[in-house]
């Protein structure tokens, strides 16, 4: 889901640079005219237009299509976007929002920042002893097979419903992703630049600090990017479970006291709060994989 | 042979062999023992420039391998100032045909890798005193200017380059390099080579070379020492001399020249179709270790 953000992007970025040659080079005389006064500036604002387009639709539908699309008992469940933004005013002004957000953050924070750790840990570990894999490998299997939310009921048994069991199953769902690509970061690792370190005199731990690690940093970050996607979608979900305080509480409650603007007004800050998690670790992503990403999608 | 019999060689192969465990494949079910190397003896003086050749799978990696310390000799030893191999050191340096260079470091990060630890007097570099060194071998090379490049803006020559500056800044008294040219374009190969008998001049570094290419072996090398096909035995060392290499004509077609250029090639010419012979396909064209199952087949395959 998340992987075709980054294609997009970089062929949004590459897309302009390509256009304006073909302006340049390769058009009819008749239209030439036109391209000088079509400024580039102004061919981007049209691209964003057109880029914002379905969302602009989208909205447009949501604001009209219940008024005057829908029937009286479903503009109940489905009120238009100004209803819903209103709300989301008013959860603001009463602070509420805040509070559940701020809630859902932490847990998710504190159990995505658990697994990143332990599973970065664990997955080097496991990938430079062989015998540790061949050993775990079998039961790792098991539990990355085994959907998180499955484990959920699980979880508010042993661990009550409080924090600790939601910051667990979401570090239990931000885990494998991590821990996969850490172990196959470590094992993808050219195994001459190995040879080539080894030749230069480097110990056991030097290696891997110096050749192994930072070879294996891109792929890690895939899989850290993965987890934050998959935290956040399993903290919601535990919170429309058993929970006092929280995104998924917030919109579960206002469902059941039929405050339906005000579960939209969740529903929005969750979609957002995804979005904003998503662009936040795909840069970070690219930060750290920028000697491997050059090469593929930026030389033209 | 007078070389070798004065001072202590730099160094010195006594009967030297290697095997290689095959691992159990399809047609062959037990695994089988493999002779790589076998009973090879040979002094290199310090300074020299010998220059290795062979049919492929005659076993140049290995040696270079066995003289790099990367793996250990089966039979025999390998000796460095005297002493035995026991594993990678600081007094050498290896070159490898496919470059090797970190591609999330830039050229001088690069260069400065072999920097980073403690130095062979027990001292740490600082970062400055690292990045003046990596300059001053950058240049040394011809790249000054692209101190802050990353290998993939590189072309296969600049790698190249940025690698042999990176084993030469941790100044090692030899060089290994295995067939480091060879993935260059003739052009680019040529001047290569010339420059890396300059460094060789001014540097007085022992170096071996191993290649495929006969002429640049009786170009380059002092010596040209031809390896036998599988299992790989040394057949002949041929000493070359060109007399004086200060003129800018072209040595190439010099008679002197091409009577070595002859000899290597005729010893060779019957070891590979030897090689050919007994059905030793090239296995591995990259010449890394093939720890991986997958590659060995693969090269077989091809
Ligand atoms: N780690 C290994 N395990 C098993 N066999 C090996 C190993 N390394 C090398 N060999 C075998 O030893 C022989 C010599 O290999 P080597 O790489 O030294 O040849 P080479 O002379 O460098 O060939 P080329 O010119 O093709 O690079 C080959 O038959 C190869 O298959
Ligand atoms: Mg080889």
């Amino acid at each position: 889901m998340t992987a075709p953000t980054l294609t997009k992007d970089a062929a949004a970025s590459a897309a302009p640079v390509a256009d304006a040659d073909v302006g340049r080079t390769a058009q009819p005389a008749a239209t030439r005219h036109l391209s000088s006064l079509v400024r580039p500036g102004v061919r981007r604002v049209g691209r964003v237009i057109w880029a914002s387009g379905a969302i602009v639709l989208f909205l447009l539908l949501w604001e009209l299509g219940p008024t005057y699309l829908a029937s009286a008992s479903t503009r109940v469940f489905l009120p238009p976007l100004h209803e819903v933004l209103r709300a989301l005013g008013s959860l603001i002004a009463k602070g509420q929002l805040q509070n559940h957000l701020a809630a859902s953050v932490t847990r998710s924070a504190s159990g995505f920042g658990i697994a990143v750790v332990a599973a970065v840990a664990l997955g080097l570990l496991v990938a430079w002893y062989r015998s540790l894999d061949r050993f775990l490998n079998p039961l790792l299997e098991v539990f990355r097979n085994t959907a998180a939310l499955a484990l959920l009921p699980v979880f508010t048994l042993l661990l009550g419903i409080g924090e600790t069991s939601k910051i667990s199953i979401v570090a239990y769902a931000a885990f494998f992703p991590v821990l996969l690509n850490t172990i196959a970061g470590v094992r993808t690792v050219d195994p001459l630049l190995i040879r080539a370190a080894r030749s230069l005199g480097l110990s056991n731990f030097r290696l891997f600090q110096k050749v192994i690690l930072p070879s294996a940093v891109p792929t890690i970050f895939t899989g850290i990017r993965m987890a934050g996607t998959s935290s956040i979608l399993v903290l919601i979900a535990a919170e429309m479970v058993g929970a006092k305080a929280g995104l998924g509480y917030l919109i579960v409650n206002a469902q059941s006291s039929f405050l339906i603007p005000d579960m939209y007004a969740g529903i929005l800050t969750v979609s957002l709060l995804g979005l904003l998690v998503n662009y936040l670790l795909v840069a970070v992503e690219r930060r750290f994989s920028r000697w491997r990403t050059a090469v593929g999608s930026q030389s033209n | 042979m007078t070389r070798g019999t004065g001072p202590t060689p730099k160094i010195s192969l006594r009967n030297v062999g290697k095997q290689f465990t095959v691992r159990p494949s399809k047609d062959q079910p037990e695994g089988t023992t493999l002779t790589a190397l076998e009973g090879i003896t040979l002094d290199v003086a310090a300074g020299e420039f010998i220059t290795l050749v062979g049919p492929s799978g005659s076993g140049k990696t290995t040696l270079l391998d066995l003289l790099a310390g990367l793996t250990g000799p089966d039979t025999g030893q390998v000796l460095v100032d005297g002493k035995e191999v026991t594993g990678p050191g600081r007094d050498r340096a290896v070159v490898f045909q496919q470059y090797a260079l970190f591609p999330w470091r830039t050229a001088a990060a690069n260069v400065a890798f072999g920097l980073e630890g403690p130095g062979s007097d027990g001292r740490r570099l600082g970062r400055k005193e690292r990045a003046d060194k990596a300059r001053h071998y950058l240049e040394l090379v011809g790249l000054s200017g692209f101190e802050d490049r990353y290998p993939h803006e590189l072309s296969g020559g600049m790698k190249q380059r940025v690698a042999i500056a990176r084993s030469l800044a941790y100044e090692p008294d030899v060089l290994l390099m295995d067939e480091p040219f060879a993935a260059l374009d003739a052009q680019t190969r040529e001047q290569l080579q010339e420059e890396l008998l300059r460094i060789w001049r001014s540097t007085g570094k022992t170096i071996i070379f191993i290649t495929h290419g006969i002429d640049e072996a009786v170009y380059l090398g002092q010596r040209v020492a031809v390896l036998s096909s599988r299992p790989g035995r040394l057949k002949q060392i041929v000493d070359i001399d060109l007399g004086e290499r200060s003129g800018d004509g072209d040595i190439r077609s010099d008679a002197v020249f091409v009577e070595h250029r002859h000899k290597v090639w005729s010893l060779l010419h019957d070891e590979v179709r030897k090689a050919q012979e007994a059905g030793h396909a090239k296995i591995r064209p990259d010449g890394s270790a093939p720890d991986e199952a997958p590659q060995l087949s693969q090269g077989r395959a091809a």
